[in-house]
């Protein structure tokens, strides 16, 4: 009989374990990093370019498969193909049955598309990917650069697939002062598009020239852009609706607070409120209020604490003997609940950095996740900021009141709509 | 590029309104930068006909039954037949369509409900043992077959249809649950499924044991 290559296998960490049991048609849980160059994108180099970058991250040829009680990550060698851009935006990746890989790399005109299931990473997870990739691309593309070597090039392959949950949380709950009961947060409503497709408005603007704004109110820039999101979406509120107060959620990397280069998952999050006392609350007080939760969230302390809180659930021994039919069930439940006390979210990828070489060839990053509500995804890489706004709905109400927010403080801005 | 007034922004692409606000954007400058940023992605209908088809048949099937047995009212219930009937497919074309990606599971499933299907049928039909006797050792022996030929025909990797082979292969030992309770009277087609099973089982664990721990680690781990 032939010798059979040994199959290697990975349990899921914590985070990620929520996405293939809540995934759903409306929220298949895909989230998009794109890079715009300033040339056509050519398919047969941006294929070899991938068959490269993929070697660098064997858990990226992974495909999820069910076991009796979890879900898991199983190697297998099928090859990932660039394709022209021909599915809508954060289209579904996974889907339950047919074992495929979980991220998908397209090209339209001058931009690369990275789409990834979010089992597999998060976006900085999925950004090293992309970075790779691109390097790869541009050096193929072009003889004039050679040795160009990304930051993080030196990780070995085992750091960028560790478990980093596992290594920095033990789990167990320390007693955690009962914030009290969790508070329904406003919910926005509007006509949803057909086939499950979502609205990208994507927002380009100089970096600095909002940095500036955001230094006028003493603030940063991921305060700065939350205000400003929270008071577009007050000012669409009904009377009626105000007693509801309106929280985002926002993913922290927890990289930046523990030690750890994984390409996998690993953030947490925080829950910022607002609550409209009447119409014209001033857009100064919202930052204040907005600034003031950030400073007592993003502690290490507190980022631990929840980490650990989820980590303690994971562990116990009752949930995990749970099939895994029933705890998909269960964990779907749990995150409807969830979803009610948050209004929407914004994620902050942050600051991209690539090799100066690629200086005037790269144009721009965006950021966009699948929206079952509107939500916020920024980015930037050198003067270019680019904030996405995407949306299951037809209306673009709050989307005028953020730009137009910004437009009115002087900042001039480009808007691109993929629909 | 071109700029709306009201919202104070610039649009990329060739659109004609704001997306923002609906209203017309004036051009800035002439041609430069009209390009789309993102393709036109056109509507996906899934129709499903087939599918639909297969609904409509099912419905006229019961209506004209109930009516017929309302009319002439037969001494055999009909419309219950049909009914059992038009379920049984049913099922059987839902997990098939449902674990389609999976051809072993696909067939173990059809396995459990065809043979469950069976003892209903042949109950609802005074009991005379066809089932026990000789379907459900012939669809035993049957399914092993099937799975190993698909499996290698397909080319399907072992340890992807090994827990599935295993598990067919302790089905086909039931059969002798049904002699040692004499619950048939006809004997020899259990016990040329119970002995196939013993002989696949034997295989399997001699040949392909180790990938079983595997699997079943991976598949269970908690």
């Amino acid at each position: 009989m032939k010798q059979q290559k040994e199959i290697e296998w990975t349990s899921l960490e914590i985070a990620s374990k929520l996405y293939p049991a809540t995934w759903s048609l409306k929220d298949p849980k895909v989230f998009r990093i794109s890079c715009e160059l300033d040339q056509i994108v050519s398919m047969a180099h941006l294929q070899q370019a991938l068959d490269l970058t993929i070697d660098d991250f064997p858990l990226y040829r992974c495909v999820l498969k069910r076991g009796l009680f979890w879900y898991y990550l199983e190697e297998s060698n099928i090859q990932p193909k660039v394709s022209p851009e021909a599915k809508a935006v954060c289209a579904p990746i996974y889907m339950g049955k047919k074992s495929d890989l979980l991220f998908r790399v397209s090209f339209y005109r001058k931009r690369i598309n990275l789409e990834v299931f979010h089992a597999l990473a998060d976006g900085t997870g999925a950004l090293l990917f992309l970075q790779t990739l691109i390097c790869h691309y541009l050096t193929i593309k072009s003889d004039d650069f050679t040795g160009i070597v990304l930051a993080n090039e030196h990780s070995s392959l085992s750091s960028v697939r560790e478990n980093s949950f596992d290594k920095y949380f033990i789990g167990g709950m320390r007693k955690i002062k009962k914030p009290g009961k969790p508070k329904k947060a406003y919910q926005i409503r509007g006509t949803r598009l057909s086939e499950n497709r979502m609205q990208l408005i994507e927002g380009v603007m100089s970096t600095h020239s909002v940095l500036r704004e955001a230094h006028k109110y003493q603030t940063t820039l991921t305060v700065f852009l939350a205000s400003l999101f929270i008071y577009a979406i007050g000012s669409e509120m009904k009377a009626k609706k105000r007693i509801h107060p309106v929280v985002l959620a926002i993913p922290v990397n927890l990289r930046q607070y523990f030690q750890s280069v994984t390409a996998r998952n690993f953030f947490s999050y925080i829950n910022i409120g607002y609550r409209f006392e009447k119409h014209t609350d001033p857009l100064s007080q919202v930052i204040r209020d907005t600034e003031k939760l950030f400073k007592e969230q993003l502690t290490a302390e507190n980022l631990n604490d929840v980490s650990n809180k989820y980590l303690a659930i994971e562990q116990n021994m009752l949930s995990r003997i749970i099939l895994l039919p029933i705890k998909d069930l269960i964990l779907r439940l749990a995150s409807r609940l969830a979803k009610r006390q948050s209004t929407s979210s914004l994620s902050n990828l942050g600051i991209i950095t690539m090799p100066p070489e690629f200086d005037g060839i790269i144009h721009s990053f965006s950021f966009c996740t699948n929206a079952n509500r509107p939500q916020m995804n920024v980015c930037s890489y050198k003067d270019v900021l680019t904030v996405s706004i995407s949306s299951p709905f037809r209306e673009t109400d709050i989307q005028k009141n953020f730009f137009r927010l910004l437009s009115q403080a002087g900042i001039s801005i480009e808007i691109a709509a993929n629909l | 590029m071109q700029y709306c007034r009201q919202c104070h922004i610039h649009m990329r692409g060739s659109r004609k309104r704001c997306i923002l606000c609906g209203k017309t954007l004036v051009s800035t400058d002439c041609q430069t930068d009209r390009e789309e940023v993102f393709p036109e992605i056109p509507p996906t209908y899934e129709r499903h006909l087939a599918l639909r088809i297969l609904v409509f048949i099912s419905i006229t099937a019961i209506a004209v039954s109930l009516a017929l047995e309302m009319i002439l009212s037969t001494a055999v219930n009909w419309p219950l037949f049909v009914i059992f009937g038009v379920f049984s497919t049913w099922l059987g074309f839902i997990v098939v369509l449902w674990k389609r990606h999976n051809i072993p599971k696909a067939i173990l499933w059809q396995v459990v409900i065809v043979s469950l299907l069976s003892v209903f049928w042949d109950w609802q039909t005074a009991w005379r043992g066809w089932s026990l006797e000789y379907f459900i050792p012939i669809i035993y022996v049957a399914a092993e077959m099937v799975m190993y030929i698909t499996a290698r025909a397909m080319k399907i990797r072992v340890r992807e249809y090994i827990t599935y082979a295993l598990l067919d292969s302790i089905f086909g030992i039931i059969p002798a649950l049904f002699i040692l309770f004499h619950l048939v009277d006809v004997l020899y087609p259990s016990i040329i499924c119970v002995t196939v099973s013993i002989i696949f089982l034997a295989g399997i664990f001699i040949f392909q044991g180790e990938n079983i721990v595997k699997e079943l680690k991976k598949k269970t781990h908690l």
